[in-house]
């Protein structure tokens, strides 16, 4: 099997499509078993500007193909980070792009700023959609000129690759994602976690801490594909599809619904050689299909100009 | 999944062919184990047996995983990651061992009276359960001790209040409002808890243990296995109840 499956994406070249999602993969050091030279890049745990506990316990309920959680962005906060992991990322032979996370506009450019010039870290996925935190977060992902503004002022802060991670918690995702490509976004991350809830009929309470959680796993997956593929046709930089992928299948059909690469999340919980086994997938078939390339994948996006098929949701198609 | 039997009070053992666990798991470790088809998470079990190439688990149905453990076959296959967490460590004591369980909390002791007896401690196993019908009816001790909430055997309430009086090092596991109530009588005692758990190797965060002195860890991780003093046990829940995954 030799497949070409090297992707450009939002200013850097990965040697896999197949990356790991935040939240899902710690700081890149802690998930067991894996080859890691079939994965593209890491996702790092959000990180904010202060060291964050995290909401109160349960944290996480099991739901029909999926999961509920509510971890609320516990992190040691990005000196922490920083110092603890970024001159052993400099090390890897893959990159870490940092999640970022604020409250407010000043806080995700002052973690974009401790981030800047550190070597090992390779960009910046700013995570405009978590569901879990009382204030920013999921904010800035339901409203173009919120998400338009803290993008912008990321952008301006600097010169890394800086990806924007969007909530699937709207009306029209194309909008958001066009608002955060024109203020300066180098790729879309699409789509973090569905909002849901869950309870207990023998306490009558809800079962998370925090009454409500981010949905993940194969349950949203046909709903997320949606998103990504929305998202992939309303702008022109390129999208990373996320959102229940446990399998080849699963990945490839955020490629070919217009995702330039795919991440993995939850599915790496229940098996931690997920990643590999998707690339190892998306090679098989590619192959079996006699493409030497991953490039060489049809993806179903209207051509450059033309109109959008019956059913489109959000109207135009840039390529 | 090479074999099952009864360990009594509605409890099953289970036998898993797993040599690299079987080798090196410590009591007070847990496996992770996921069942296709089954639900969607896996799901942790303490380690309660190992010998040459197999290990041992005890399960109680409470949920739709377990009702599939505990139907699996002999030559099934299950997912097993492993040995996961902090195990029990017996060298912070001498002289005699305390075992406490309180049922299906008996799962990680046979593995601690196993070191404790190849190191010549004496070990005084103490279990209870709701009632003589729920009492696990493997022996795992010099001497046993008998609780239960009913007083149909043994003394009447838990495994904690029916631990002797004796100088000796204590390790207990079991529902995490009585592992709660031990933390006032013994607060340097060694306590496996229960938590809500999804990847078992440190990367979700879901197994949130909130600590006395502020914060969480993660049971997965840096637990199961704490002194029972380290826990802000007003914040950890007291009784899960497990949702059913399709």
């Amino acid at each position: 099997m030799n497949v070409e499956m090297s992707v450009e994406v939002g200013g850097l070249r990965l040697r896999s499509p197949v990356l790991a999602a935040s939240g899902t993969f710690g700081y890149g050091t802690e998930v067991p078993l894996l080859d890691r030279s079939r994965l593209g890049a890491v996702l790092s745990k959000g990180v904010t500007l202060r060291p964050r506990a995290g909401t109160a316990p349960p944290r996480i309920v099991e739901t029909p193909s999926g999961m509920l959680n509510a971890i609320g962005l516990q992190n040691p906060g990005v000196e922490a980070v920083v110092a603890a992991y970024a001159p052993l990322w400099a090390t890897w032979d893959h990159p870490v792009l940092v999640n970022v996370n604020g409250e407010s506009v000043e806080d995700y450019v002052a973690v974009a700023a401790a981030l800047d010039g550190v070597p090992g870290i390779s960009g910046l996925e700013l995570n405009i959609s978590c569901p879990n935190v009382d204030a920013g977060g999921m904010w800035f992902g339901n409203d173009p000129r919120a998400a338009a503004l803290v993008t912008g002022a990321v952008r301006r802060r600097t010169r890394l690759p800086l990806w924007v991670k969007l909530t699937p918690n709207v009306a029209d995702i194309g909008v958001i994602a066009r608002a955060v490509e024109d203020a300066g976004a180098d790729a879309i991350t699409a789509v973090n976690t569905f909002v849901g809830m869950s309870i207990d009929l023998r306490t009558l309470e809800p079962r998370l801490a925090n009454w409500t959680g981010g949905l993940s796993g194969p349950a949203i997956r046909p709903a997320a594909l949606h998103l990504a593929h929305q998202a992939a046709r309303a702008v022109s930089i390129p999208v990373v599809g996320i959102g229940g992928i446990a399998s080849a299948e699963d990945a490839l059909e955020f490629l070919v619904a217009g995702c330039a690469a795919v991440q993995v999340g939850t599915a790496t919980f229940v098996e931690p050689r997920t990643i590999a086994n998707v690339y190892d997938g998306i090679a098989a078939f590619l192959t079996a299909r006699g493409l030497a390339e991953l490039s060489e994948l049809p993806r179903c996006l209207p051509a450059a100009g033309s109109a959008a098929p019956a059913g489109s949701l959000s109207g135009s198609a840039t390529r | 999944m090479t074999g099952r039997r009864s360990g009594g009070g509605g409890m099953t053992v289970l036998r898993l062919r797993a040599p690299a666990i079987a080798e090196n798991v410590r009591a007070g470790q847990f496996v992770n184990l996921a069942l296709r088809p089954g639900p969607f998470l896996r799901r942790p079990f303490s380690v309660y047996g190992a010998e040459r190439a197999e290990i041992e688990i005890l399960l109680k149905v409470v949920g739709a995983g377990t009702a599939l453990l505990e139907r699996l076959e002999p030559g099934a296959r299950v997912g097993c990651l492993g040995p996961l967490g902090r195990p029990f460590d017996l060298d912070r004591g001498s002289g005699a061992l305390v075992l406490a369980s309180g049922g299906l909390g008996v799962a990680p002791m046979p593995l601690a009276a196993r070191n404790a007896a190849r190191a010549g401690r004496e070990v005084i196993w103490v279990h209870g359960a709701r009632t003589a019908g729920e009492l696990c009816r493997e022996w795992h001790g010099d001497r046993v001790i008998w609780a239960t909430d009913d007083g149909s055997t043994g003394a009447r309430g838990s495994a904690i209040h029916a631990i002797p009086d004796v100088e000796a090092q204590v390790l207990a596991c079991g529902p995490n409002p009585m592992l709660s109530a031990l933390s006032s009588l013994r607060p340097e005692a060694q306590v496996a808890i229960e938590t809500y758990m999804a990847c078992g190797t440190g990367v979700c965060l879901g197994c949130a243990v909130p600590l006395r002195r502020g914060g969480y860890d993660r049971a997965c991780t840096e637990g199961p296995v704490y002194e029972a003093s380290e826990i802000d046990w007003k914040l950890l829940p007291g009784h899960l109840h497990y949702a059913v995954g399709a």
